[in-house]
């Protein structure tokens, strides 16, 4: 029993950080934007996040400057991929390089101490003694509410059923009919990858402010990777990509509980279990749920900029 | 007469290149202007690169030394951009190579040059082996392989980690490989043999591209693959062996680097080339003799971070820059496409 509750409860905790950089990222490709930027968005929340707190004592205003440093940085990724429409993959690949680099550098003070305050879990009385899930629903920090119900339920909502969710699906689907509709495709675009990209920020805050607790250079580890692949998982939907996060919660779990227990495998190979378990996730269902593509397809439009004049 | 500014279909290679110029120009002042703020000299520390890498036997032989992997994998990653495919994954096939290169040196005994022949095979196979899954999973159920490749990368840091640290380590040092007895032979100073040898890979498979008509139907297939799959060209067999090849390219570049330069396997003995390798290939466009031209420049750039260690600078610095590089060379990339025209009214 207890290590079933112990693995929930750190898939919940473990989950979080996926969870959330994938939700980010659900935002931009909607929009049609892919962004590969995720990793070094998250190394500068976290080593953001980590500064932060240091200076105030403040784990909620270390999330705050994790978010506001990934909408800093995704406005930048915006402004290439959106304004002057350069390649969203190179651009990417550079926020990632330039994210990763700088975090490292800014880092350097920081590395290895633990973090002075983080988030500390909430125990709600009764509701935390249920047997088995108790601990892992009612016994977590306060992001975890906003990553896995605040934040897929307010967007659902709004991407499936509002006015506004119907724009910013059609911008990602059909820029041109959506333009000639008369909805802005630079400015909606333009929020939503800046959007996405403060939370994948705030992702990397949640990882040294309430995960890990502390900065390290390796200490995004692929996550934001990880993350990508989790959006082509969860069809593109914020409650999905929360649910897929927690799967994967799981996994780096199960690893942990193999290290803590000395199963007879070396910690290598138990730390390949998520990227293993990414490639399996970006290639099964493709295979096995061929009559699911539609409603789970990628938009149509994702990954190509848009000229009004041309065709 | 009014001026009007207009999207053209293609950019001609002057421009792109004026383009690339720009970025670069611009992105080493940003930096100088990071450097100036905390307290550090730009143009003194420029003189210092210049002189202990370009102005120095022993630095050009640095220089030489990082030329080789960064050419190779930016090599590999412009193979796979011939046929339209981003293969992120040059960083795990350099590792999966270098692991290869490793065993057979460790473990197969030969005479030397035997061996560096066992271990260059190896290392091809290695990398062609690590981009396998992503290219059957790119080439029949079409998944993207950004994400397939690049995960791969994690799972073969950990595994040169794990033998390098665990199984394979040695007594002395505990966190490498004992010294592999084959060596390849140096050429001048610390530069091996792999450097002529690389050169030449890289003109050799840009005349097999543009010369035959394999290269053609690759060239085309990366284009227009519908108009390719309609002329009947076999756009999927295609893609798989590009897709292997940039793999191998990757492998004998970790091989190289074994057998060549440090002699044993080490964790993280990849220093990002691969990663790297990606800047090396879009700096090039995607051509194959540019790849070498490119590979140098990075090359300078990643040996002046190594130099400027001694003035406090990091490397994560220098992959800060380098990905400051890529981000204008892409926003470049993109302008170099509009034209200024005049038009009469």
């Amino acid at each position: 029993m207890d290590l079933i509750t112990g693995l929930l409860t750190t898939a919940f905790l473990a989950g979080g950080v996926l969870a959330l950089a994938a939700i980010g990222e659900v935002l931009a490709e909607r929009v049609g934007v892919v962004n590969l930027g995720v990793e070094g968005l998250m190394a500068m929340g976290a080593v953001t996040g980590i500064a932060t707190v240091t200076a105030t004592h403040s784990p909620s205003l270390g999330f705050l400057a994790a978010l506001t440093i990934g909408a800093a940085f995704g406005a930048a990724f915006a402004f290439a991929t959106v304004i002057v429409r350069a390649n969203q993959v190179l651009c990417g690949l550079a926020l990632t390089l330039m994210g990763t680099g700088l975090a490292q550098t800014i880092g350097r003070g920081y590395s290895g101490m633990p973090a002075v305050a983080t988030f500390e879990p909430i125990v709600v009385p009764g509701l935390s003694e249920i047997p088995i899930l108790g601990k892992a629903l009612f016994s977590q920090n306060i992001l975890l509410y906003l990553i896995y119900i605040i934040l897929p339920v307010g967007l659902s909502y709004v991407m499936f059923y509002t006015r506004h969710g119907m724009n910013m699906r059609a911008v990602g689907e059909n820029p041109a009919a959506a333009d000639a509709a008369g909805i802005s495709v630079r400015a909606i675009r333009f929020l939503y990858v800046t959007a996405g990209a403060a939370l994948a920020g705030g992702a990397g805050g949640y990882l040294t402010l309430a995960f890990v607790p502390s900065w390290s250079d390796g200490v995004v580890a692929g996550r934001g990777w990880i993350a990508v692949a989790l959006v082509i998982f969860a069809g593109y939907r914020p409650g999905m990509a929360a649910l897929s996060g927690l799967l994967f919660g799981l996994i780096t779990a199960l690893g942990f509980v193999g290290q803590a227990r000395g199963w007879p495998v070396a910690p290598a190979f138990l730390s390949m279990l998520p990227y293993l378990g990414t490639l399996a996730f970006i290639i099964v269902p493709v295979i096995a749920w061929k009559n699911m593509r539609r409603t789970m397809a990628a938009p149509a439009a994702l990954g190509e900029p848009y000229y009004r004049n041309v065709r | 007469m009014a001026l009007r500014i207009q999207r053209m279909p293609s950019s001609t290679p002057m421009i792109a290149l004026a383009a690339r110029v720009v970025a670069v120009v611009l992105a080493l002042l940003f930096t100088a202007l990071i450097l100036a703020m905390n307290g550090h000299a730009p143009l003194d520390l420029a003189g210092e690169v210049l002189s202990s890498s370009l102005f120095d036997d022993f630095g050009l032989q640095d220089l030489g030394v990082i030329f080789i992997p960064l050419m190779l994998t930016g090599l590999s990653v412009a193979i796979g951009q011939q046929i339209g495919t981003w293969n992120i994954g040059a960083e795990g096939q350099f590792y999966a190579g270098a692991f290869a290169a490793a065993a057979i040196g460790l473990f197969v005994p030969a005479p030397d040059w035997l061996s560096i022949l066992m271990m260059v095979a190896g290392g091809f196979a290695a990398g062609a082996l690590w981009i396998l899954i992503p290219t059957l999973a790119k080439a029949y159920a079409d998944v993207s392989e950004l994400i397939s490749t690049l995960v791969l990368n994690f799972v073969a840091a950990l595994l040169v980690y794990y033998v390098a640290t665990g199984p394979w380590h040695d007594r002395m040092t505990n966190s490498a490989t004992p010294a592999i007895p084959a060596e390849i032979p140096e050429l001048w100073g610390v530069i091996h043999w792999g450097f002529p040898f690389a050169i030449l890979l890289a003109i050799v498979l840009s005349l097999v591209l543009s010369n035959t008509k394999w290269g053609y139907e690759v060239r085309l297939s990366g284009s227009n693959p519908s108009a390719a799959k309609y002329a009947g060209i076999p756009v999927r067999r295609h893609l798989i062996t590009v897709m292997l090849l940039s793999g191998a390219v990757a492998g004998l570049a970790g091989m190289l680097e074994v057998a060549g330069t440090v002699h044993r396997l080490q964790g993280g003995i990849s220093n990002n080339f691969g990663y790297i390798g990606i800047m090396v290939a879009v700096l090039a466009r995607g051509s194959l003799v540019g790849v070498i031209f490119a590979g140098a420049f990075m090359a300078f750039i990643q040996n002046s971070g190594i130099i400027l260690q001694t003035e406090g600078l990091t490397t994560s610095s220098v992959l800060a820059m380098t990905g400051l590089i890529l981000f204008l060379t892409a926003i470049g990339e993109e302008l170099s496409y509009y034209r200024i025209t005049r038009e009469k009214i």
